[in-house]
This record gives C-alpha cells, structure tokens and sequence, in this order.
C-alpha cells in the first residue's frame, strides 16, 4: 500500500481541532476576521489605484525637458504654492489624530468622548475639502490645460472623492453609534472607518510630496 | 485495493526506453537538421542574408528552434506515448490504480536544472544578439527619416529638400541608420525580410541600425493599427546597387529643385476632366470620404453635395465653397481639429489631378 | 451568509442559515456561490457565442486579400470587440466567476464565500458591463483592438468611450471577486486543511483572486485616465499635448498582461485535479505545483513590458523584461513536466474531460513554447504585430484556457446539476475543437513570419509576395468551423443533458475532493457539517482522509465505469 508522503502530524491532531471548532463561536469570529482582512485588501487595491496615477505623473514629468511644463504660446506654467497647501495638510493630518482619539476614546468605553473626537474628525475633514476647492478656485491652471494639471486635478480630485466618501462614512457611523448598532466587542464598522480615514491621510502623504516639495 | 496492472517488463512501462529513444533520436536528428537547413521555410529569404541584423535575428531563430524542438517532442511524445501505454484496459477493475507516487526529488532537480540551463543559454546567446541590434552603431552611415502618416510613409534624405513619398531606395552594401517618427498616430515600420521593426511614435524617434546585403525590391508595412486604412498602408524599399543609388537620389534632389508644386504644370481648373476625376476619386479619396451628405461620416464628411450644399456654405478650413477653394484644399491637405487629410503631394497628386477631382465633385448634385 | 451571532458553545451544524425562498431570492437575486456560478456561466457561454459569432466573421472577410464580406471599419469594430469581448466577458468571468465560485468553496469545506452579497454585486455588473460594451456596435464599435493605444484611440468612434465604460464595471466586478476568494481562502478552510493540504485548484483559485485584486485597478487606473481624455480632453497620452503614447501602453499591459495568468492558472487548476483522478494515481510534484502557481502569479506583475518591445522604450529596458519573461517559462515548464510524469503509469480513463486535459498538455504547451520565439528582443522585432503573435495567444488561451474551461464543464458538470453530460457528444465536441484549433491557429504561425500584420481587414500586398497567403486564410477559415460546431455541440449537449443525461450520484469519477462528498447537485448550505481535513485528496488507494462527512461512501471511492453503455438514463 502507498504511503503518502505527506505525514499527518501532532499539530494537526484531527480531534482536538475538531472540539476547538464546536466550542467557539466559529462562524462569527471567522466573520469579524473575514471583513478585516477583507477590508484590507480592499484598500490595497485603492492604494494600487493611486499608484497608477502617481507613475503616471512621474513619467509624464519625466518626459519632457522642464517641469512646470511649458505649454501653447511658451508660456512656463507656475510651481504650487506649498503655503497654503501646507497648512491644508495640518488640517487633514490633526483630522487623522482626532480619528486616532476618537477610537481610543471608544475602545474605553467613553461615549462622549468618540463623539467629540468623531465630530472634531468630520469638522476637520470638511475643512479641507474646502481648502481643496479655495485652492482649486485660485490655481492657474487647469484640469484639460497641461500634464501638469492632468495629474494634479485628477490625483487630488480622486484624493477629495475618496476624502468626502470618508466624511459620509464617519457621518454614517456616528448615526449608527448613536443607534447603538455597536457594542464594546463588537465594533468592525467603526476600525473599517478608522483605517480607511487613515489610508486617506497616508495617500496625501504621497501627493503632498509629489506636487509641492518635489 | 490497489490492483496491479498486467506485469511489465520493466518499472517505467513497456517499451519506455524504446519510446524514449526513438524521441531522443528524433530530437537529436531535427536539431541537426534544423542547424543545417536554409531557415527558409520559416522566415522569408533568410539564406540570402538580406541584413546583416537580420542575419544574426535568423541564427537567434535556429537556436531556439532547436530548443522548443526538444521540448515539444518530448512532452508530446510522452503524453501519446503515455495514452497509448498506460490507457486503462476494458477488463480492468474498476478500482485499478497506478502506483500512488507523489513526486521524485532527484528527478524534479533535473527537469528543473536542466530547463533552467538552456533558458540561460538562450538568454545570453539573445542578449547577445540583442545587443548587436540596438547598440550597433552605423556610424558614418547613411540617415534615411522615416515619418508615418495616415496612411503612407514619408521619407526624407540627408541633402534633399523635401521628402519621397512612394518608395524608399538604400544603397546594398552601405551601413544605414533609419530614423522612425510619426505625424499623426502610432503606425509601425517593418520590413519582413529584414526582420527589423519599429514603431513610428509620434513625438520621439526611434533609430533601426543595419546594413542591407543585396539588392531587389521588399515590402515596408505597417503593423500597428493606425486607423481605417492601416491595411492599406505599405511602400516599396528598393536596395539598389550604389551607383544606382546614387544616380536616384540625385534625380529626387533635381525634382525637389526644379518646381516648388514639384507636380508638373500649373493649376488649371477649367481644364479638368470630370470623368478622369471620377476614377482619381475613387483610387484616393473614397476610403475616407463618402458621396453622401455632409453628416456622412467614413473618415472625413461625404462630399456628394459638396458644392450644392446650401447649409454649408462653408469648407473644413473656414473659406467659402469655390473650385478654386476646395483645389487649394486638396493641394494642402489639412490638419486641425477635425482630423487630418494629406496633401495632394503626399496623395501623389499632380496639378492636372487636383483639377480634375475639384471637376468631378463640381458635376455631382 | 447571515451568522446567527451571540450564542456561544453549539454544533457547527447549527450554522446553517434558513434556506431563501421565492424566485427571485433564489435564482435571481441569490448570494449562494452555486447559484451565481450558474449565471456568470450563462451569461459567459451567451457572451462566447457572440463573441465566437465576430471570430466567424474575421474568418469570412478574410477569406480573400482585399476583403470578403465587409469595408475596414467595420472589420476594425469586428475584431475588437472579439477581442475586447472574449478577454473579459467571456474568459476572465467564466474561469474565476463560475468556475472559482462553484468549485472553491465546496473544495475548501465552506458553505459559502466569505462575502455573499458581494459575489452578487460583482456578478450583476458583470451582464451590465457586456449590455454596455455590446451597445458601442449602435454607436460605432470601438476599433483599435482590445489595445486601444491610443493616439488613434483618442480619435476613435464613440463605442471607444462605452469601451472604457464597460472594462472599467467589469473590472470592478473582477477585483471584488479577487477580493472575496482571497479572503475565503485564507480564512474558510475547513478544520485540519492547512495550505499544503489545499486542493490545487484551490491554489489556482488564490494566486488568481490575488492577481485579480492587485492588478485589475491598474486597468481601471488606465480607463479612467483614457476616458477623461477623449470625454474631457484631460492630456495623458497625447503627444501633442506634452502626453506620451507608451504611458498608456506601461498602465495596460501592467495589467493585462497579469491578466493572462488570470486567464490561465484556473485552467492550470482544473487540469491538476482531472489528471489525477483520470489516472488513478496521485498528482505529480504537489508543492512544486502549488508553490510555483504563487510564482507565476508574483513574476507575472514583472514581465508586462514585452508586449512593448518595438514601441519606443529605452533600449536598457528591453534586457530586463527580457530575461523576466524567459525565467518565468521554468515554472510553467515545470509544471507541465509534473503533469506528464501523473499519466505515466496511471490506469487512463479517456473521459471528455480526460480528453480535453491531455489535449491541453499538447496545445498549451505548444503556445508557451511560441512564447519563448516571442521573449527573445530580437526575434519580437521580427513577429510583434504579425500573425505570428495571433497564434500564440490563440494556442494558449484557446488550446489552454478554453480547453482547461471546457474539461472543467465536462467534470464538475454532474456535480452542478446531478446529470452527467453525454459521453459521446463530448467526445466527437473534443475533436472537432482539437482539429479545429490546430488547424486554425497552426498556418498562422508562417504566415505572420512571412510577413502578415494583425489587424488588416485586407492583405493585398501580402498576397503579392507571398502567394500562399489565400490558401491559408480559407483552410483557417474552414478549420475554424470545427471549433464554430463544437461550442454549438457543447450547448446542445447540456440542453439535452440536463433533462436526459445520465444520473450522476456522489461521486461518478471517483475523486477525493471534498465537493466529491456530497449530493450532486450539493445542498444549499453544502455540508452539513463541516468536515475534518486529514490530508492531501489525491491517494486514490487508501480511504478518504476526512472525517465527519456528511454521506456514507466507500471508504476508496471508484469511478462509475466509464466503459457501461452509453444509453442514457433518464428520470
């Protein structure tokens, strides 16, 4: 009789594994691990997303001799103010710190405190989208214009898409805590909105250095 | 339980060493008979070395010929040798099994090795030809600009005011440097029996380094798609002898000099000829331009009622339908917004032509 | 899956949701994996015969060198949409949207995937995105080849813009599937099945849900930025514009070429686990398999450029693509060599689906070693555009994911539906396709060396200098018949067979698999109670290495015996 080469070994000692499984609540564990993980993934392939349009970016400044291009008529376009978008970026970064607050406080169990955090996060995160559109108000240039405006509108625009989806998300999650949809134990909704509000901030990270300071 | 099959004469199976060397044999006899034989069932007059590049691009095909020979004869081989061999007989029990083996360490180091080995071979025997293709210089050699147009090349020669749009003529024996661009979109420049392609980018040039090696007549295509008539976009090369060569460029240099419309005698529109333009018509204008209305779409707007037309008073380029507008058109060609349509030269176009297209499209209603 | 949340401490068996009830949840709108695998399958099998219908046309109108039956544009709008079409709404969906939702869960002991409502939204996109594409015929079909480079595709009629509408949904749908198997995989394996007890088609199923995650949002990268050119005139790729041309080609193919393995590895799956059971013995080299599905899978994000040797990228950068794409046929070398050594010696059991996996050896193979004439610079300047790249990608899609898909039907057809599908008209359907498919692609070789570009409604100045060119073109187009027929074949048998086919009962192959231990078709909720995994399904002498199935069997299933008259049973 053949022998299979793969041997079954004392870690996999079926009976053990068996009442390890019948006596936890399996399937709801395997759930929360689940979303986790699939909501990771998920913002890896939205990292990938941004990343195809920050190589894009790269290549096109690297394709031509001068960067502002110069485009129709000769004329050099202008570098960013890095000013005002420096400030901006406080802004959206002390909006990552309240989210951090925010879900500490929760973790602790003190209620008001999330909703302070929470609120401070949402204030935080409308104001720089409204940063975003004074900025895109006083620009010279444009979306359809030049390279340069191509990937700065399109890269900032999906970043303020991804921003505001952000904002509804955390209003979202304020209403369903409000409605008490999460206990001490059981709060995926709220670690899914804190990573994603995250991500947001790590990817302007990026772009911040892509359009100002480089 | 486990049936044994029918004893064998050996472990492998029956007549496995036999098969296997039938294989071997047939392996070692094609490669030999592929490293001798003209490549010329495979690629086009490649024992006449028509390039030199391509010369080393053929041997590169030898080589790997014989390469996937090997595999393919051995995999497929085995697989039909196998079927045959090992096929599960009617009278067997339905629970026969073969022997329950999962895998053979030594064995899979050697068809990993192995393969391993010959890839690097082949990359460093490729590499090599690889380089001699992009990095061989052809200094002091001639430069011949290829530009890509919708839908025809344009070439242009150093000393030569203008460009040849029908055929490309080289010099055999004489080291060139091909310079590739485009005007408008990507096409390609590829001759088959050179071996040597590029895109034609528009807004970057590409270089083909070579030396054509005998004279005659081959085919320039185009292989990326560029729009309608990409099927329709090939020219002539001509390697001609030296002298020949030679004696061709000087005329092309006489034309370019001799007239600024470098087509023959001046524009007159009352002579055209409206049948003759029918035929010039259908021959150059027709896969882009229609005889319907305006809002009749191929390529540009159908021209049928081009001069009858009350709602369009007015040409692609802004001037007001008249013979002497819409000829002007046909010279120049246009390029804007709305597309572009080459010039009556790039068309092969004389004056007498324009004329009798601008006829042709005024008697239509 | 709704999860009865809270109580603690019960059987596994309590797991089980309410079974849905009404049509509508249960065959329209359902989240059970099985269910959706039937529709990605129905709707990818009305989406190949379409598809297949353009093919027969390319094959007419060349039929002559200046054109059989149609002017260029439309030829132009023809094959890309074949193209467009049979890459994304026919390949890519029915090898991961029927196949990996069929077979995956029940391969892995879990009920379902791990997000239900999910799998639902990526499938609905998916007939959405084909209405979408298929609509751009009404407007103008986009004609630039499933490519689309632009600068003429920037130029191009107005379907190119539905173009981008349409991949960018179904792209969607692919990286939420990728996602979703992911994630099951990783976390829903039954009790004692560790990685390297995974089934092999299980690990096709991962190393394509992670090619499928990662790389598909680089397409949609690509789309939107082509869409908001042509809709907007937002520069990317116009040189005119300051864009650059080889942008777009660097953002595709980073993509797409990922997305031949796609394509490919579930049909790797599928064959490491027919030959097995058709041979009667275990499969060959499991880790090897196994570990080197993960390679290709990781490799192929790194080769893209070699679709893009003569576009006008800098030289040095050739060299490295170059030596990539050649590493990465040791792999798939090794992997065919593994599958070989399990027919030797094996008991053969020529079964359809036996037939179309050893057929698969010879076609794929044969297509991977085109592929190597085609990693080489040198010879890519020689074949890139021609014919010669044609028959490469047909021999391995065609004579590999189309022959792995069509073993996969012939195979896990008794599971689905509890018949199985007529023996005889599979046979003669793989033989015509077989026949077909060689005959077809095979001349197309030559000709591409000899001088034929892809992409020309017409080929007059071929013709000229190589006069052979006609007669080639209509024994492909005849040949092409053969597969034309067997597809046809294909659709009449599972027709008939899911009325008249023979019953199938658990296990008529004799397989180990786990979805081999339950009801054909399974049950909504799968198992019962989930089983205990002991070891690797692919001894086929000893006893079943699980514990706590759900149905009694033999202790060593055996194949029904294939050798009993062919009548069918019908009930």
């Amino acid at each position: 009789m053949a022998v299979s080469t793969v041997a079954a070994s004392g870690a996999h000692d079926p009976d053990a594994v068996r009442a390890r499984y019948e006596d936890v609540d399996q399937a709801y564990h395997e759930q929360r691990e689940n979303r986790l993980l699939g909501f990771l993934l998920f913002l890896v392939s939205d990292v990938i997303l941004f990343s195809m349009f920050i190589f894009a970016y790269c290549y096109l400044r690297n394709s031509v001799p001068n960067w502002p291009p110069i485009v129709e008529g000769g004329k050099q376009l202008p570098r960013f103010d890095v000013n005002f978008a420096a400030f901006n970026s406080v802004v959206l970064f002390g909006s990552g710190a309240t989210m951090h607050f925010a879900m500490e406080s929760w973790k602790h169990q003190n209620r008001t405190g999330w909703f302070r955090w929470l609120i401070a996060t949402i204030v935080l995160g409308i104001g720089f989208l409204c940063g975003q559109a004074y900025e895109y108000n006083s620009l010279a240039i444009s979306w359809a214009g030049s390279t340069m405006g191509a990937a700065f509108f399109t890269l900032t625009g999906m970043h303020g898409f991804h921003v505001f989806v952000g904002v509804v998300f955390l209003c979202v999650l304020g209403f369903q805590t409000r409605a008490g949809v999460y206990t001490d134990s059981k709060y995926f909704g709220l670690t899914a909105g804190t990573l994603y509000w995250h991500f947001v901030d790590v990817i302007w990270v990026a772009l911040f250095f892509l359009f100002y300071l480089w | 339980m486990a049936q044994l099959s029918a004893p064998r004469k050996s472990t492998m199976g029956p007549y496995f060493w036999t098969v296997t060397g039938v294989l071997t044999f047939w392996n070692l006899a094609s490669a030999i008979w592929i490293a001798v034989t003209p490549l010329d069932y495979l690629l086009p007059r490649s024992s006449d070395n028509i390039t030199d590049r391509g010369a080393d691009i053929d041997f590169l095909f030898r080589f790997m010929s014989i390469l996937v020979n090997a595999i393919f004869t051995y995999v497929a081989g085995y697989v039909v040798y196998f079927a045959i061999a090992f096929r599960r007989r009617r009278d067997e029990p339905a629970d026969s099994v073969g022997p329950q083996i999962h895998d053979a360490p030594k064995l899979e180091f050697w068809w990993t090795l192995l393969p391993t080995l010959l890839v690097l071979a082949l990359a460093v025997m490729s590499t090599r030809v690889w380089y001699l293709v992009q990095y061989g210089t052809s200094a002091n050699g001639l430069e011949v600009e290829v530009i890509g147009h919708q839908f025809n090349y344009e070439f242009r020669y150093p000393g030569l005011k203008g460009s040849v749009y029908d055929e490309m003529h080289l010099p055999v024996g004489r080291p060139v440097r091909v310079l590739v661009t485009s005007a408008d979109v990507l096409h390609s420049f590829w001759v088959p029996e050179f071996r040597l392609k590029a895109d034609t980018v528009p807004g970057l040039v590409q270089n083909l380094n070579f030396t054509p090696q005998v004279a005659g007549t081959y085919l320039i295509e185009c292989t990326e798609f560029c729009g309608v008539n990409h099927s329709e976009m090939q020219a002539r090369l001509i390697v001609d002898p030296p002298d020949k060569f030679t004696a061709w460029l000087d005329a092309q240099k006489a034309k370019a000099a001799a007239g600024a419309a470098s087509a023959g005698a001046p524009l007159n529109l009352a002579a055209g000829d409206a049948a003759a333009g029918k035929v010039l018509f259908t021959q150059k204008c027709a896969a882009c331009h229609g005889l319907g209305g305006f809002d009749q779409k191929l390529v540009g707007p159908g021209l049928g009622k081009l001069f009858t037309d009350k709602t369009h008073p007015e040409l692609v380029n802004g001037s007001a339908v008249s013979k002497e507008h819409v000829a002007g058109l046909i010279e120049k060609g246009y390029n804007g917004t709305l597309g572009a349509m080459p010039s009556a030269q790039q068309n092969g176009l004389s004056n007498q032509d324009v004329a009798n297209v601008t006829a042709y499209l005024a008697s239509l209603q | 899956m709704a999860v009865s949340s809270g109580t603690l401490a019960h059987d596994v068996e309590d797991h089980i949701h309410p079974e849905p009830e009404g049509f509508i949840r249960k065959y329209i709108f359902s989240i059970d994996h099985k269910v959706i695998a039937f529709q990605y399958f129905i709707t990818g099998m009305i989406f190949f015969a379409i598809a297949g219908l353009l093919a027969e046309l390319i094959r007419a109108q060349l039929l002559k060198p200046e054109g059989a039956i149609m002017g260029n544009s439309a030829y132009n709008g023809v094959y890309s949409m074949h193209g467009t079409a049979m890459v994304w709404m026919v390949i890519i969906p029915l090898v991961t949207g029927a196949l990996g939702n069929f077979i995956m869960p029940l391969q892995i002991g879990a009920r379902d995937v791990a997000f239900p409502w999910l799998n639902m939204l990526s499938f609905w996109i998916f007939p959405v995105a084909g209405a979408i594409l298929f609509a751009s015929f009404l407007v103008g079909a986009p004609d630039a080849g499933w490519t689309e480079y632009p600068p003429i595709s920037l130029q191009g009629p107005p379907g190119t813009t539905l173009w981008c509408v349409a991949i960018f949904l179904i792209g969607i749908s692919s990286t939420l599937t990728g996602l979703n198997f992911m994630v099951t995989v990783a976390k829903m394996r039954a009790p004692g099945m560790t990685w390297t007890r995974m089934p092999l088609f299980t690990w096709a199923t991962f190393a394509t849900a992670l090619i499928n995650m990662v790389a598909t949002v680089a397409l949609s990268g690509a789309l939107l930025a082509l869409f908001l050119e042509r809709v907007y005139g937002v520069p990317f790729y116009d040189p005119a514009r300051g864009g650059s041309p080889i942008l777009w080609q660097h953002m595709f193919w980073f993509y797409s070429h990922p997305a031949v393995y796609i394509m490919i590895l579930p049909a790797f799956g599928v064959i490491s686990e027919t030959l097995p059971v058709f041979a009667r013995k275990p499969i060959f080299g499991y880790r090897l398999i196994a570990f080197s599905s993960m390679a290709i899978a990781i490799l192929g994000f790194a080769v893209w450029a070699h679709h893009m040797f003569t576009s006008g990228m800098p030289p040095w950068l050739q060299l490295p693509f170059m030596i990539m794409t050649f590493l990465i046929a040791i792999p798939t070398g090794i992997k065919i060599f593994s599958w070989v050594a399990t027919l030797w010696r094996g008991r053969l059991h020529f079964s359809t689906a036996m037939l179309y996996s050893m057929g698969f050896l010879v076609t794929f193979t044969f297509g991977g070693i085109t592929g190597i004439f085609l990693a080489a610079v040198p010879a890519d300047l020689h074949e890139h555009g021609t014919y010669f790249v044609v028959a490469h990608f047909h021999y391995v899609i065609g004579g590999g994911s189309v022959m792995g898909f069509l073993a996969a039907v012939f195979y896990w057809f008794p599971k689905a539906t509890g018949r199985m599908l007529d023996e005889r008209m599979g046979k003669i359907g793989f033989w015509l396709f077989f026949i077909g498919l060689n005959g077809t692609f095979f001349p197309m070789h030559f000709l591409g060396l000899f001088g034929m570009p892809r992409r020309y409604a017409t080929y007059v100045e071929f013709a000229k200098i190589f006069p052979a060119a006609q007669f080639w073109n209509i024994f492909e187009s005849i040949f092409s018949l053969g597969m034309a027929a067997s597809v046809a074949l294909l659709f009449f048998n599972v027709i008939w067979s899911l009325k008249k086919g023979k019953v199938a009962g658990i296990n008529p192959w004799g397989a180990r698999t786990l979805e081999w231990t339950i009801s054909s078709p399974p049950p909504y909720y799968n198992f019962k109670k989930i089983p205990t995994v002991l070891g690797l399904p692919y001894n086929f002498d000893q006893p079943l290495p699980y514990r706590n199935l759900d149905n009694d069997q033999p202790a060593v299933p055996v194949p029904m015996t294939l050798a009993a008259p062919r009548t069918p049973v019908g009930v």
